[in-house]
């Protein structure tokens, strides 16, 4: 504000219609503090009622029939849960006997999300490392915003260049016959979990007190045995977490694994076998299986099982993250 | 006559550890009481039971009575209004993400007054008393922590007089002013002795000297002695309020 | 000493490497103590310089020990290293290279005393080279670490790059094949004949419906959410409870939410497949998010404020409307555009929610703008381009292609508005 006295006093001056607006404006929003404070608190809460609704609604679902409007607890009639946890079989639709086994599926979720750990690991811990640890400014703001962009890309168009771009890349390569198969899932998927890694893992290195690294630095250590000596033990539970945090993304997602794991119900032997992942059989059954049937309602119990297992990922993730910054405090 | 602020066996713990043992003084009405103390001897804790302020620590338990004007802070029903009797500076300077001019009149705003005219007044009044009026008249909407540390401290000062209060609590407010600021604010306290009741934590052993009518000791969470001002710094009756009052402690 | 009785096998030579002069520059000794001694400056040494210290030209010494009387110094290889600095003040060092010895006669002692406590055995064909040490080099130590480190960058930055140009080249490559489709009518044009013609103006206009309809009901929630979670929960078990279901609610797999939608929206509340059961699932499903961003946006304000304003007298509720919330709206905001970008994209929760396949939606009118109510289902892009790919045969790929970059297109552009809004915010931070 260029002269003084001026500048001042002028912006006191607004019209004392907008001044008793105000005044207005300000008392009724001070006179709702009772209702707002019960709205604030209740929305709090609401995040306990929407994951004990999830699990209750798929659960009825699951194990309950509608019939006017009332539930009738219900058991399947061909479906046992022997079978459904240890039979490699899974044919919903057969005409001479459904069979209901989900360990093809487990077996094909659980290649794909180790193969991908294993690609996006290394790279989403190293990425990190170098964005915390070894660039500066500029670059370093860059590579961050390449990085959430990244994560912001579809499920649904990782699929996509899945089936369209690296599917037919990977018959080229390999000379597999189909390119939609464990390996291409695995890269897409790792592809896709790797922001997570790289920004809680980031997140984490950058929690370790700059005084660890000024402390290894005086005494003359590198920038590789900061990281590797210091860093790493010191922010090993936020990278631990980081990594759980992926596999939680790898387990869940549907769409990119639907179209890139080439959807055939066996347990893989290779890299270049097609597989099926649990959540893209819900995708892909739930639209056929007639409502209330047995193969509508084993598709709900399989959101059960995956529901418990991402809960059993992220708790645990959860509690590794609850453990640095426990020993941070005290 | 009623004291202004009285403390009766009071007891204020944070989990296990013991801030406060069993405090009671009293602190008559339009009079400055200097409370001097090596560090962690429960002063700021002292502060933070008269306005109440202790409630927002969630691990903190207060027994015994703090009094203000003979009612007990812990039964008000309002302690909002109890917050608006009592100014309160605390060390560090806190120049809050508004312009100097709304930092100032946060508080009135926030008790009903909107007359701009008066704001305008009392904004002037409370700078000048805090003696920051001539350095900021010409930049009143500028923000108010984009100040130097200096300046938002005497800021912080301002904001803790623009609600009128009847008790002011300075928690060693000198800190980040220098010494020429330090003395001016002196005065202004003295004078301001005519209007409202003055707590003076410091760590200037000489400041509580110069200002204080009535000066009390803590030492590790007790209440030490407290006394006369000029009894307390010439003949105390305990051996280390001498040591520290002299410089000798420790 | 067992120490100089073997020595006088051999034949030990004081070489004083000097740059630029030809000619021997050296002695032989018989033992090696003489030979340390000659280098002291005590015995005798008539070379053409006495080396009783070291000069910018002249910056090394060798005492080496030859297996013959043929063979050269200069072939022998470097057993111990010792450092001198005369710059160095003091007495002390231990002749290494960060705490060198001051002088060369200091070095000869050390050296003597060390080989009378036989801590230097020189074999045949090794030397013991004395070097002065340059101020403010780095050590050989320092230049090893500064070479692994550069080894180390090079490497993380590869690992960098490895997930950075794979990217870039895909998204290229998209942009390429999708070239031919794209023009101005492609994005206006209804769908024809179940997407094999036309454009994809209405399941444009139906993800633009989810997104806004999600996040009506999402945000609102989300954002008092976070500001109960952090300015107004106290640390006990029941809000240990909530944090640990905000982090698990964010943790559920997508096609499970599909799954509670599918219970709960459509069939429970009876509202059928359709566009609000289908808004409801998204928003149950960015809540988490919003409200884990809204708590991070909140924590960055400082506690001084807070207690600040308290100590003034304000209600807790002033305390946030009037300084907490103007300060974190911009990290709020920021959170709530990325669930827009979230929302966008997603597919699986509204497969059996409300997506529909394809939908005959009018060319003009209201019905051009406003194709969808309440109750009825929607287009959506991300679904149009899994049923172009997967449920059609014969879609044109130049037109799957295309929708795949409009969508990145619409879902990058989102993001990059909340990176710039946080940018912007950033460099205007008020403390």
């Amino acid at each position: 504000m260029a002269s003084s006295n001026v500048a001042d006093v002028r912006p006191n001056r607004k019209g004392s219609a907008f001044q008793s607006f105000r005044q207005l404006v300000d008392s009724v929003i001070d006179a709702c503090e009772p209702i707002v404070e019960w709205m604030i608190r209740l929305s709090g809460w609401s995040a306990i009622v929407f994951v004990l609704a999830i699990f209750a609604f798929v659960f009825a679902q699951a194990f309950f029939v509608f019939e006017n409007d009332s539930m009738i607890p219900s058991l399947w009639t061909k479906l046992d849960f022997v079978e459904f946890f240890t039979s490699v079989k899974w044919r919903p639709t057969s005409v001479v006997r459904e069979q209901y086994g989900i360990v093809a599926l487990l077996a094909g979720t659980g290649a794909v999300t180790v193969t991908s750990m294993l690609i996006a690991v290394p790279l989403g811990l190293g990425a990190a490392v170098y964005v915390s640890e070894f660039c500066h400014g500029k670059t370093k703001e860059t590579l961050k915003i390449i990085i959430e962009l990244l994560a912001a890309i579809p499920s649904v168009v990782w699929g996509f260049i899945g089936v369209a771009v690296l599917g037919p890349l990977i018959i080229d390569v390999t000379g597999s016959p189909i390119g939609v198969n464990v390996l291409n899932a695995s890269l897409i998927l790792a592809l896709m979990s790797v922001p997570v890694i790289v920004s809680v893992g980031e997140d984490s290195l950058k929690a370790v007190p700059d005084s660890y690294r000024e402390a290894a630095e005086a005494l003359g250590a590198s920038k590789w045995e900061v990281v590797y000596r210091v860093l790493f033990p010191a922010a090993k539970n936020g990278l631990l977490a980081a990594v759980l945090l992926g596999v939680g993304r790898a387990i869940g997602e549907t769409m990119a694994v639907l179209m890139a794991s080439g959807h055939k119900a066996q347990i893989p032997g290779g890299l270049l076998d097609p597989a099926r992942t649990l959540t893209a059989t819900i995708a892909a059954e739930m639209g056929e299986a007639p409502r209330g049937g047995d193969h509508y309602r084993v598709l709900f119990l399989i959101g059960i099982v995956l529901f418990a297992l991402t809960f059993l990922v992220n708790l645990i993730a959860d509690v590794v993250v609850k453990g640095i910054k426990g020993k941070q405090n005290g | 006559m009623v004291p202004h602020i009285e403390f009766d066996n009071v007891t204020v713990k944070y989990g296990s550890h013991v801030a406060l043992d069993q405090i009671s003084l009293t602190v008559p009405p339009k009079s400055i009481i200097g409370i001097i103390g090596p560090a962690n001897s429960g002063k700021t804790t002292f502060l933070k039971c008269i306005n109440r302020t202790i409630d927002f620590i969630d691990t903190a338990k207060v027994e015994g009575n703090v009094r203000v004007s003979g009612d007990d802070v812990r039964s008000l029903r309002n302690v909002y209004e109890l917050r608006r009797r009592i100014g309160m500076v605390f060390p560090l300077p806190v120049g809050l993400p508004l312009s100097v001019y709304e930092n100032v009149a946060y508080a009135p705003r926030r008790s009903g007054m909107h007359n701009r005219h008066d704001l305008d007044q009392l904004v002037e009044k409370c700078l000048q008393q805090a003696m920051l009026w001539d350095e900021v008249k010409d930049r009143l909407h500028t923000l108010g922590t984009k100040l130097s540390g200096g300046q938002q401290q005497r800021l912080t000062l301002a904001r803790a007089l623009s609600h009128r209060p009847e008790i002011l609590c300075l928690d060693e407010f000198s800190i980040a002013i220098d010494p020429v600021t330090t003395m001016k604010i002196e005065d202004v306290l003295l004078e301001l002795k005519n209007e409202m009741t003055i707590v003076l934590v410091t760590n200037l052993v000489q400041q509580a000297h110069r200002l204080a009518d009535q000066t009390a000791f803590f030492n590790q969470s007790k209440l030490v002695e407290i006394g006369d001002t000029e009894k307390i710094f010439t003949e105390p009756e305990n051996k280390l309020t001498y040591e520290y009052v002299t410089g000798g402690f420790g | 000493m067992a120490d100089a009785n073997r020595s006088q096998a051999g034949c030990y030579v004081v070489h004083s490497a000097e740059k630029g002069t030809a000619g021997p520059n050296f002695q032989r000794f018989p033992t090696m103590e003489e030979a340390v001694s000659a280098v002291a400056g005590q015995g005798s040494f008539n070379g053409h310089q006495q080396p009783s210290n070291l000069t910018k030209s002249n910056n090394s010494l060798v005492i080496a020990h030859l297996s013959n009387e043929q063979s050269d110094a200069s072939q022998c290889r470097p057993r111990h290293r010792f450092y001198v600095d005369t710059h160095l003040l003091g007495s002390g060092g231990d002749g290494t290279e960060r705490d060198p010895w001051p002088d060369v006669p200091t070095a000869a002692k050390h050296i003597l005393s060390m080989a009378g406590d036989g801590k230097l055995n020189l074999r045949p064909n090794e030397q013991i080279v004395i070097e002065s040490r340059k101020m403010f080099t780095a050590t050989r130590l320092e230049k090893k670490k500064m070479r692994s480190q550069r080894i180390a960058k090079g490497v993380f930055f590869c690992m960098t790059l490895s997930l950075v140009i794979p990217v870039f080249a895909i998204l290229g490559y998209l942009f390429v094949q999708a070239w031919p489709a794209l023009s101005w009518d492609f994005v206006t044009l209804n769908p024809k004949r179940m997407g094999t013609e036309g454009g994809i103006w209405a399941p444009l206009v139906g993800t633009f419906f989810l997104v806004l309809m999600s996040l009506l009901m999402a945000a609102p929630v989300g954002v008092m959410a976070g500001v109960y979670l952090n300015e107004y929960a106290k640390d006990n078990w029941f809000n240990r409870i909530i944090n640990l279901a905000v982090v698990n609610l964010a943790g559920v797999p997508s096609i499970v939410h599909a799954l509670f939608g599918l219970g709960a929206f459509v069939l429970a509340a009876g509202m059928g497949k359709s566009l609000l059961a289908a808004s409801l699932t998204l928003s149950v499903m960015t809540l988490p998010v919003i409200i884990t961003s809204t708590r991070e946006a909140l924590a960055a304000v400082p506690k001084s404020f807070r207690e600040a304003c308290w100590n003034m007298g304000a209600t807790k509720w002033q305390t946030i409307r009037t300084i907490v919330l103007p300060n974190s709206i911009s990290g709020i905001l920021t959170g709530v555009i990325l669930q827009v970008a979230r929302a966008a994209g997603e597919t699986a929760p509204i497969i059996f929610t409300g997506a529909a396949i394809f939908l005959p939606v009018e060319d003009n009118g209201v019905g051009y703008w406003l194709p969808y109510t309440l109750k009825s289902e929607v287009m959506a892009l991300s679904m149009h381009l899994y049923t172009l790919r997967e449920q059609i045969n014969n879609a044109p790929l130049a037109m799957q292609y295309g929708t795949a970059v409009v969508l990145i297109g619409l879902v990058l552009s989102v993001n990059s508005v909340s990176i710039a809004l946080r940018v912007y915010l950033r460099s205007r931070k008020k403390w």
